[in-house]
């Protein structure tokens, strides 16, 4: 059996404090996606946790799949880790568990019934929670959060990529022009035609499509989704 | 919850188009946890329904969680709307990803304390005891 699949990195285990660790997360989490059989792979960038990446966090990111790929000699073997039974054993481990969750859900009427009770989003939770504890008591270790910190003045002084507003302008700018000279009664054509097939179990793809041809923008077919379906509002569950 | 220590009406909110909720959930459930009561909004909230919220619920208090860099907006605009509200003694508060550089500004601004990467649960709650008191409500 074949199963192609996509690995990115742990966005959730970047941290803030001594940002350069990050690149060492970041490492082992891309090696372990290539040992275990990736076609494809994002790694996330270093300065992730407290901006959108500048371009030198991104290159490193993109370096460390090369240093992966052509350096460390792991490609050279189809499955470098085939046979360990230690592996085998977490694999089986987690298919386990992740079928007791699927039949759980099944008995609770599948997934949408799921939601609407609350229990996903209460596993994810609870897990959030229990996890937060363990760092606050030193429990699980964090490198440079809860062990091996340095005082904040010491940490290294990360470039931050800051959006200036002007981009905000630009884009707005851009917008008023295109509205100006897209043809206006085929816009609110397609538009209307969108509303009628969420209206009925038409596809709404082909209508979206030729709003999209004649500049309609994502606001504008969003709002027209909405007066139909309204706004999803999540059950809060803490 | 211990004896002598005032129960407080808090809120903890997730303002503008930042999907992150983990922080603020686990907040609104230390505090929660920790005997006070907690109205937690859910996502995608603006400025206006945070401060209506707030005005409805008569909170004694606001934590913020923006880890969208949205935080200089957000945090004035409810700032600003409490005070055409006339509830400025609400205290506000948040935490999130934000920079050095904007917490003077923030703090200027009147947020009363911002928790950064590193904060325990702990951390929060003394802070919130210590600094919020239950708002006399006219009427």
């Amino acid at each position: 059996m074949m199963l192609r699949f996509h690995t990115q990195t742990a966005g959730c285990s970047l941290q803030a404090q001594q940002p350069l660790v990050n690149i060492v997360r970041v490492t082992i989490q891309a090696l372990a996606g290539v040992l275990g059989g990736t076609q494809s792979l994002h790694t996330d960038s270093f300065d992730e946790t407290l901006c959108l990446p500048t371009e030198e966090a991104v290159r490193v990111a993109l370096r460390t799949q090369q240093v992966i790929a052509e350096e460390s000699g792991v490609a050279h073997t189809i499955d470098p880790l085939g046979g360990s039974y230690f592996v085998e054993q977490l694999t089986d481990k987690m298919e386990r568990e992740a079928l007791a969750y699927i039949d759980r859900i099944e008995q609770m009427g599948g997934i949408i019934a799921a939601i609407e009770a609350g229990f996903p989003q209460k596993e994810i939770a609870d897990a959030a929670f229990h996890y937060q504890q363990q760092i606050d008591s030193g429990e699980k270790t964090l490198v440079g959060v809860n062990k091996y910190q340095i005082p904040p003045e010491e940490d290294h002084q990360l470039q931050i990529l800051k959006i200036s507003s002007e981009v905000e302008q630009r884009q707005l700018a851009r917008l008023r022009d295109v509205k100006a000279r897209r043809d206006e009664s085929a816009v609110r054509a397609a538009l209307d035609r969108i509303e009628q097939c969420c209206r009925s179990d038409e596809n709404t793809f082909p209508a979206i499509l030729e709003a999209v041809r004649h500049y309609a923008t994502v606001g504008e077919i969003c709002a027209t989704m909405k007066t139909v379906f309204g706004v999803y509002e999540e059950a809060t569950v803490l | 919850m211990e004896s002598g220590k005032a129960r407080l009406r808090l809120l903890i909110g997730k303002v503008g188009l930042d999907g992150h909720d983990r922080g603020a959930k686990i907040i609104a459930r230390a505090l929660r946890d920790a005997g006070h009561e907690v109205i937690y909004t859910g996502l995608h909230k603006t400025p206006e329904q945070i401060v209506e919220t707030a005005i409805q619920e008569d909170v004694d208090g606001i934590g913020l969680s923006i880890l969208s860099g949205a935080h200089m907006t957000l945090f004035h605009k409810v700032i600003r709307l409490l005070a055409e509200r006339g509830a400025e003694d609400v205290v506000v508060f948040g935490g999130g990803i934000i920079p050095d550089d904007d917490l003077g500004e923030l703090r200027d601004a009147g947020v009363a304390e911002l928790f950064l990467p590193g904060t325990t649960t702990a951390d929060v709650i003394r802070w919130v005891e210590e600094h919020v008191r239950p708002r006399a409500i006219p009427g």
